[in-house]
């Protein structure tokens, strides 16, 4: 069904405005139309299939300094009337707060090329098929490999509309795709496992023989691992604990955490946060960016907003809202985002990027000397609290000795405070790329010095 | 607030008609699931009710199986139009000869009664009220506390699934939940408290002001973690309090027990089915048939009737929590626990509300009997990597058992162990079972499950502080 497509979705939106019309508040309306596909394969079949066209409309209304929220996933013209009403009842229980208010329409949106690619939708769903067969395939002829559990394709093309009555009419669409597989090593009794990904913005752009490597590295390393003495460590973080560990971060520079008094970095802005190696941009219109888009999930243009620099913090992440209750002429940084047209929207990094560093990975472990190289953490949102600082988490990887990898490690925990790591960040290799997973985050492998890791 | 009509759902004459379509060119299996749904949910933070919200979906999905390959689809409409086009569009994707669905058998259970209040018939006032009260109960503890967020949320699903093998049956579920999350400061030191109450059940759940209880638990887990000190760091004996020490089972064994995980033999519980895992006092079920739990249903997403299933009896695994495919692979009948998200989703094993069942002993007493020890008061949440049985928990709240009795809090560890492991660490359950709420991630999908168990110890546990 493509008939939804772009002019079609502000049509609709506008047809919602319509309904409201003879109501006294703004209203905004957002529409969103996705198309999505995800294949499982498993020994060379797929498992499967699974195909939607998930859509659905969210109404924010807002009447004297009170919002109110409703949506539907029925496009009926009954349902779309009973979605302003609800919207319109809604509003009329919350408190009044002066600063609640739908932006005003942007003079002209940044443009970020790329971001739709026709051939997602047009390349057959064999190919896409034989994308995650030979992903599985090349990770089971890895020596070590007994089982690839799953090998994943997913795509999505999504569409969606801002409409309002202050005069946002925004339309904008993205395709996404990757492959990803998690792959079982043995070894007697020890069983491993790694997980590898690849994403672009099309089919062509993805290499799933890369994916199958990670996996099967990553897994087949760990064999024969066991927890490590107790102590204090440096570690190296992986690229994709890095990012993971950034998104915490990150949530502790929202405006609307630190207004709220739920930031650990409240009043600290212009002060050393972190180390002064340490610098966080977010860049909301970078081609290669997932969160990249002309506009934000209220139709404010995105933007690039400088985080922390040389370890100083600089400023934090706005929507409309916060922005207006900051005061002193802030403005939004274009970082409103909300997860589907279930929610209203709330504020959120866009994409993270930190600088790249220098040289090879194994360089990094010669410059370090000793330390533990972090490949995997689990229980992040169970032992990262952004708001304590509090930090532990389970971790495994390998003991860098002399300057390089040595044995596995599993089942130890790493713990230390959001602060204390900031100001520990050290050095980092030249190994930057995008993880996708966690928000949408652009960063090198981190030592970290001074960590506590709890083993044996 | 308008009150909607209620959608009449499919009947199981569409239903078969769908099936028949859906496996004209074959198939080993058919279903079609249909829900619909409302929401609503009110926000009050920082002092002020920031929002109400709510929301309507309604759809049917179905599911064509043939050979080793599933195929699903959905749509966001009930019309008799709409399910043939999307069953005529999966049919496509198989070749063969038609094969027949057996005749629709409609499932009858003892009907449940529906919750006594159902929160649609309940004034949005009355639940803007009761946040506010739980706020303010939270608010006014001390004057250390900063910040309290409540949040209020009720939703009320109705499901219709028929299957090629016959069953088709309807369920409808009301579930309530209340948040109350606070933050308290005492000069540097910011601490967070979290508690909720939540049940299948309507209204009804805050009769004698149990709304109040949970502000009130979440502002005192909050006021004493400001005295915590550093958890450290190393081995020692762990116990967990009843209630939401219930993740320990639900990651450490619950997950790996999921059929799914069996099939393809990447749990480390495959083919230990009648051996001992734990010591002869440790019995642990899944149990989705106990009304008003957070994980019960009357019947799962595939038309399977809950059940409460044994998977450990005095210390030897005895069952696994499967669907109706993954059972048929390994030879057993669908535990009713086929379980997804919406009509938007595939159903998996998933647990419903799993616990150890309750000791001898009181949770004094085993205190009372523990030289020194971790004591994990509650918990945040967990992890596993059903392959190697490896899991994490975070503590948020935790205390030093110095010579059997409880002292200072200690905050910021997370629990590292392995399931396979730990079962056999457990040296003593107490009698104080407890069930807690939580939301269950897998596959993408997050569905209501309850964690619970009686207050046990381990004999060690790698505890992740920062003090060594």
């Amino acid at each position: 069904m493509t008939e939804l497509a772009g002019r079609e979705l502000i049509d609709v939106g506008r047809s919602v405005l319509e309904r409201a019309s003879g109501l006294p508040g703004d209203i905004e309306v957002y529409v969103q139309h996705s198309e999505t596909l995800t294949v499982k394969v498993y020994q060379g079949e797929v498992e499967s299939l699974v195909t939607g066209e998930p859509r659905g409309i969210g109404v924010r209304y807002v009447a004297d300094g009170r919002a109110g929220y409703a949506y539907t996933g029925d496009f009926a013209p009954a349902a779309l009337d009973e979605v302003v009403a609800m919207a319109a009842t809604n509003a009329a229980a919350a408190d009044v707060d002066e600063h609640v208010s739908l932006p005003q329409a942007a003079e002209s949106y940044p443009e970020v090329p790329g971001l739709w690619r026709p051939s997602l939708l047009s390349t057959p769903v064999e190919r896409k098929i034989a994308l995650a067969i030979e992903a599985e395939k090349t990770a089971l002829g890895s020596s070590e490999i007994e089982t690839v559990e799953e090998s994943a394709y997913v795509d999505s093309a999504t569409r969606m509309a801002i409409v309002s009555s202050k005069g946002v009419e925004a339309y904008g669409e993205q395709t996404f795709c990757y492959v990803y597989l998690s792959a079982h090593a043995r070894r007697g009794d020890d069983v491993q496992t790694g997980l590898g990904f690849v994403t672009g913005r099309e089919p062509q752009e993805l290499d799933p023989v890369s994916a199958a490597q990670d996996a099967a590295l990553q897994a087949s390393r760990l064999l024969g691992a066991r927890p490590c003495p107790t102590g204090k460590y440096t570690v190296v973080l992986d690229r994709e604990v890095a990012a993971a560990v950034f998104s915490v971060v990150a949530r502790a520079l929202n405006a609307d955490a630190v207004q709220k008094g739920r930031s650990l970095f409240a009043g600290k802005v212009g002060e050393l946060v972190a180390a002064p190696s340490f610098s966080l941009v977010d860049h909301g219109l970078h081609p290669d960016g997932m969160a990249s888009a002309s506009f934000d999930d209220e139709g404010v243009p995105r933007k690039v907003t400088p985080l922390i620099e040389d370890g100083v913090l600089r400023g934090f992440l706005h929507d409309t809202y916060t922005a207006a209750r900051e005061g002193g002429g802030a403005r939004s940084t274009g970082n409103a985002e909300r997860g589907s047209y279930r929610g209203s929207p709330g504020v959120a990094a866009s994409n993270l990027m930190l600088a790249s560093g220098e040289g090879t990975l194994e360089e990094l472990f010669a410059r370090v000397g000793t330390g533990l190289y972090v490949v995997g953490i689990t229980g992040l949102a169970s032992g990262a609290n952004p708001v304590s600082g509090e930090f532990s988490v389970g971790a495994r990887g390998l003991l860098i000795e002399g300057g390089a990898l040595t044995t596995a490690v599993r089942e130890v925990t790493i713990a230390s405070d959001l602060v204390g790591l900031l100001s520990n960040v050290g050095d980092r290799a030249g190994d930057a790329r995008w993880i996708p997973f966690s928000g949408s985050v652009y960063t090198p492998s981190f030592a970290v010095t001074d960590v506590t890791v709890a083993g044996t | 607030m308008p009150m909607r009509h209620l959608s009449p759902g499919i009947s199981p004459e569409l239903t078969e008609h769908v099936l028949r379509v859906a496996l004209r060119n074959g198939g080993d299996y058919a279903e079609v699931f249909a829900e619909d749904r409302s929401s609503l949910s009110v926000r009050m933070d920082d002092g002020r009710l920031e929002e109400v919200s709510s929301g309507i979906d309604q759809g049917a999905s179905i599911r064509l199986v043939k050979g080793p390959t599933t195929s699903f689809g959905f749509t966001d409409s009930l019309d008799e139009s709409a399910l043939v086009a999307l069953a005529e569009r999966l049919s496509a994707s198989v070749r063969g000869a038609a094969a027949l669905p057996s005749s629709i058998r409609v499932i009858t259970l003892e009907p449940r009664p529906l919750p006594r209040l159902m929160p649609i018939a309940v004034e949005t006032a009355a639940k803007t009220d009761l946040v506010r009260a739980a706020e303010s109960v939270a608010r006014e503890r001390s004057a250390e506390i900063r910040q309290v967020a409540v949040g209020y949320s009720e939703g009320r699903q109705r499901t219709w699934v028929g299957s090629s093998r016959g069953p088709f049956a309807t369920d409808d579920r009301t579930r309530v939940v209340l948040s109350v999350n606070v933050v308290a400061q005492r000069d540097g030191s910011i601490q967070t408290g979290y508690e909720t109450l939540a049940g299948t059940v309507g209204f009804e759940i805050f009769d004698g002001e149990a709304h109040l209880r949970t502000a009130l638990e979440a502002a005192d887990k909050a006021l004493i973690m400001l005295d915590a000190r550093p958890a450290p760091g190393g081995r020692m004996p762990v116990i967990l309090a009843n209630g939401f020490g219930g993740v320990l089972f639900h990651e450490a064994c619950g997950h790996g027990l999921e059929a799914d995980f069996i099939v393809k033999k990447t749990s480390i519980w495959e083919g230990r089915r009648g051996s001992r895992v734990a010591a002869p006092f440790v019995t642990a079920y899944d149990d989705g048939v106990t009304p008003g739990m957070w994980g019960s249903n009357a019947i799962d997403d595939e038309g399977t009737p809950t059940e409460a299933t044994v998977l450990i009896e005095e210390g030897i695994l005895t069952g696994y929590i499967t669907d109706v495919l993954r059972g048929e692979k390994l030879g057993l009948a669908s535990t009713g626990n086929g379980r997804r998200q919406s009509y938007r989703h595939l159903p998996y094993p998933r647990m419903t509300n799993t616990y150890f069942a309750a000791g001898g002993v009181s949770a004094a007493d085993l205190i009372a009997d523990t030289p020194r020890a971790f004591y994990a008061k509650s918990l945040s949440g967990g992890q596993v990597d059903p392959a190697t049985g490896d899991f994490v928990f975070g503590v948020s709240e935790g205390y030093l058992i110095e010579g059997g009795r409880v002292g200072t809090p200690l905050k910021g560890a997370t629990l590292i162990g392995n399931g396979a492991e730990v079962l056999e660490a457990i040296d003593a359950i107490a009698d104080d079972l407890e069930v807690r709420a939580g939301m269950c991630g897998k596959e993408g999908q997050a569905v209501p499950v309850g964690t619970g168990q009686p207050t046990l110890r381990l004999r060690e546990l790698t505890v992740g502080g920062t003090a060594v």
